[in-house]
C-alpha cells in the first residue's frame, strides 16, 4: 500500500468539508474519487497537496507521514492549465523540475523523460500557447511528474477535452500506472473512472459513501441491465413499473428501470404497451446507475416511490456485458 | 529564488511589448527633458540633473511597481501561483525570487538611463555606493508596494494598468520626476514631502549630480527607509494574505 488516509477531518467556514474520510491506495493503482459539487474531493486534493492542513487525521505515503520532504513523492496536475504560455514546453518543464529540488544533469534527463513520457519531444520547444488543448493538458500532466513522483494527484485531468484527446490522456495515464506510478484521479466524467480505475471511493458530504473496483460497485445494483425510459406521462410510467414489481428510479428526463434478468429491447417495449414511451434503451449496470443511487437525494414527492422489488437483492448478480446496449426509440 | 528569477526574466524577455517600453520610455525622456533643460545652457549639466528623476520615476516605477504586480496578476490568472505554492519552494524564496528579476530589470535600467545621460556629458559625482543604496531601496519599495497592490487588490492585468497610471503619474509629477521641485509652490512642495518617489529622486539627485555625501542626503534616506520597511510590511503581509486565499480558492 502507497498511501494511507486515515480520519481525515477538516472544516471550512464553521461546516464540516471532510468528517472522517479513509481510503488507501496501492502502488500501480488508479484510484478514482468521484463525488458531487462540494462533497469534498477539492479539500481532500488540497489536503494531500499539501496546501490545507487537516483538522484532524493522518495521511501516510509509502508508511511515511505525508509532510516535509515526503511531499517531493507526489506530484501534482490541477485541474486548470498551469502552465506559462509564453515559455516553451522544456522551459516550463526546468522550472517546475527545478522547484520541486531537481538539480544538475538530472534536470535535463528528467525534462526529457517527462516529455517523452506524454509523447511531446516533438514540440518541446514550441511555446505553450501555440500548442493544442490537448498538448496543453499533457504537458501539464508532464509538470506533475517531473520530478519523478511516486504518486500522482489529477483533478479532473480531461476536462473540456475532444473525445480524441481525452483517449490520449487515458492512454498517458495507463502508461504510468503500468510503470508503478500510483495515481488519485478526481473526475466528474464517470465514464472515466469507469474505465481507468482500478478502485473508485464517491464521496458524499464528506464521507466515503461507497467504495470499491468498479465491478463491486455496479454489483450493488440488484439489477441485469437497466431501461432508461423516457416518457411523456412518466407518473403513468412509474405506475406500470411498480405493477410490474420493478425498481425504478428517476434518470435526469428518463426514468431508469432495473430489470432483474436480460431482455430483448421488444420485450422490454411489450411491457410498457399503453404506456406514451417516446425513447428507450437498454443497458448493462454502469457506474452512473450506481453514482446516481449513492449520491442522488430523493426528489421531493417521489422518496416514498423508491421501491425495490421483492427479493430484489438475491438477484444482485454480477454480470460482465460485453458492451453497453442499443438504443431505439418506440413507436 | 534564482530559479524563480530566471523564469520571470525569461517571460519577460519573451514578452518584448513591455521590455521595449521600460527601456524606450526611459531613453524618449531622458533625451527629452535633458534637452529641453539643456537649452541656453550646458546639455552634460542639464543630463546631470534630469537622469535621476528619470530613472527613479520613468523607469523604476513601471517596471519594479507595475512589473511585480503583473507578475502576480499573471501567476494567479494562469493557475500557476497555486501549482508553485504547492511545491516544496518557500513562499519566501518565491518573494526573494521576483525581487531579485526586478533588481536585475533595475539595473538593466541604471545602465541603460546613465549611459544615455555620460553619452550627453553627464557623469555621476557622488558616492557610487550610496547610490546604489538609494536606487536598491527604491527598488525594494516599488516591488514590495507591487506585491501589496497585486495581492491585494489586483484579479487581472486590466485591472493594473489604469489605476497605476491615474494614481502614479500625479505622484511622479508631484515627486520632481521631469522638473526640479522648487519650482512648486509651498503648498505643492508641502505635499511632495509626503510623496515618497519626492525623497526618492531627491536623494539621487543630490549624490549623482551634485555629489552630496550622506549627511546630505540623511533626511530622505530616512524617509526612504521608513518607506521602504512600511511597504516591505504592507508588501508581505499582503502576500500572506494571498497564501490563505489561494488555499481557500
Amino acid at each position: 500500500m502507497l498511501l494511507e488516509v486515515r480520519g481525515l477531518r477538516m472544516q471550512r467556514g464553521g461546516q464540516e468539508v471532510l468528517g472522517g474520510l479513509d481510503f488507501t491506495a496501492d502502488r500501480g493503482e488508479i484510484y478514482g474519487l468521484l463525488g458531487p459539487n462540494g462533497a469534498g474531493k477539492t479539500t481532500c486534493f488540497d489536503i494531500l497537496a499539501g496546501f490545507l492542513v487537516p483538522d484532524a487525521g493522518e495521511i501516510r505515503l509509502a508508511g511515511r507521514p505525508l509532510d516535509g520532504e515526503a511531499r517531493r513523492a507526489v506530484g501534482i496536475v490541477p485541474q486548470e492549465i498551469a502552465l506559462y504560455p509564453k515559455l516553451t514546453c522544456r522551459q516550463n518543464l526546468r522550472f517546475f523540475a527545478r522547484l520541486y529540488g531537481v538539480r544538475g544533469d538530472a534536470v535535463e534527463a528528467r525534462v526529457s523523460g517527462s516529455l517523452r513520457d506524454v509523447g511531446l519531444e516533438a514540440s518541446a520547444d514550441r511555446p505553450v500557447a501555440q500548442l493544442s488543448g490537448g498538448m496543453q493538458r499533457r504537458l501539464n500532466v508532464a509538470v506533475g511528474l517531473v520530478h519523478d513522483p511516486a504518486m500522482l494527484i489529477l483533478d479532473e485531468p480531461t476536462v473540456g477535452l475532444d473525445l480524441e484527446s481525452r483517449l490520449q490522456i487515458w492512454n498517458l495515464l495507463r502508461t504510468l500506472r503500468d510503470g508503478g506510478r500510483t495515481l488519485l484521479l478526481t473526475t466528474h466524467y464517470l465514464e472515466e473512472a469507469e474505465t481507468l480505475c482500478s478502485r473508485i471511493g464517491i464521496l458524499v458530504d464528506g464521507r466515503l459513501a461507497a467504495e470499491g473496483s468498479p465491478e463491486e460497485l455496479r454489483g450493488r445494483i440488484p439489477a441485469a441491465e437497466v431501461a432508461g425510459i423516457e416518457c411523456e406521462e412518466p407518473a403513468a410510467l412509474r405506475a406500470r413499473v411498480e405493477a410490474l414489481g420493478l425498481a425504478w428510479r428517476p434518470a435526469g428526463h428518463r426514468t431508469a428501470v432495473w430489470l432483474p434478468e436480460r431482455e430483448t429491447l421488444e420485450a422490454v417495449a411489450a411491457r410498457f404497451q399503453g404506456v406514451p414511451i417516446r425513447g428507450l434503451d437498454l443497458h448493462p449496470v454502469r457506474l452512473e446507475d450506481v453514482y446516481r443511487e449513492v449520491v442522488g437525494r430523493p426528489q421531493p414527492g417521489t422518496a416514498q416511490r423508491f421501491v425495490d422489488p421483492p427479493g430484489a437483492a438475491s438477484r444482485a448478480a454480477l454480470v460482465d456485458w460485453p458492451s453497453y446496449g442499443s438504443h431505439t426509440d418506440h413507436p | 529564488m534564482l530559479n524563480v528569477a530566471g523564469r520571470i526574466l525569461l517571460e519577460l524577455g519573451s514578452t518584448r511589448r513591455s521590455l521595449l517600453f521600460w527601456v524606450l520610455f526611459p531613453a524618449l525622456m531622458l533625451l527629452l527633458f535633458g534637452l529641453i533643460y539643456a537649452e541656453g545652457g550646458s546639455t552634460g549639466h542639464s543630463f546631470d540633473r534630469t537622469a535621476p528623476g528619470i530613472l527613479i520615476g520613468a523607469a523604476l516605477f513601471f517596471s519594479c511597481l507595475g512589473g511585480p504586480i503583473t507578475v502576480l496578476v499573471g501567476e494567479r490568472e494562469r493557475h500557476t501561483l497555486k501549482r508553485v505554492l504547492l511545491s516544496p519552494l518557500p513562499p519566501t524564496r518565491y518573494f526573494l525570487g521576483v525581487f531579485l528579476a526586478f533588481c536585475v530589470v533595475a539595473a538593466v535600467q541604471t545602465v541603460v538611463v546613465y549611459g544615455i545621460a555620460f553619452a550627453f556629458g553627464a557623469a555621476f559625482h557622488g558616492s557610487l555606493p550610496l547610490g546604489v543604496a538609494i536606487v536598491g531601496l527604491s527598488v525594494l519599495a516599488y516591488v514590495t508596494l507591487g506585491f501589496h497592490f497585486g495581492a491585494r487588490f489586483a484579479r487581472t492585468t486590466e485591472e493594473v494598468n489604469g489605476p497605476l497610471a491615474a494614481l502614479g503619474v500625479p505622484l511622479l509629477v508631484l515627486g520632481g520626476t521631469f522638473f526640479d521641485p522648487s519650482i512648486l509652490p509651498p503648498y505643492l512642495m508641502a505635499a511632495a514631502q509626503l510623496d515618497p518617489i519626492f525623497h526618492m529622486n531627491e536623494a539621487l539627485k543630490a549624490v549623482s549630480a551634485e555629489g552630496a555625501g550622506w549627511r546630505a542626503v540623511a533626511d530622505h534616506m530616512l524617509v526612504l527607509g521608513g518607506f521602504a520597511l512600511f511597504a516591505a510590511l504592507i508588501g508581505l503581509r499582503a502576500y500572506g494574505r494571498l497564501l490563505r486565499e489561494e488555499g481557500g480558492s
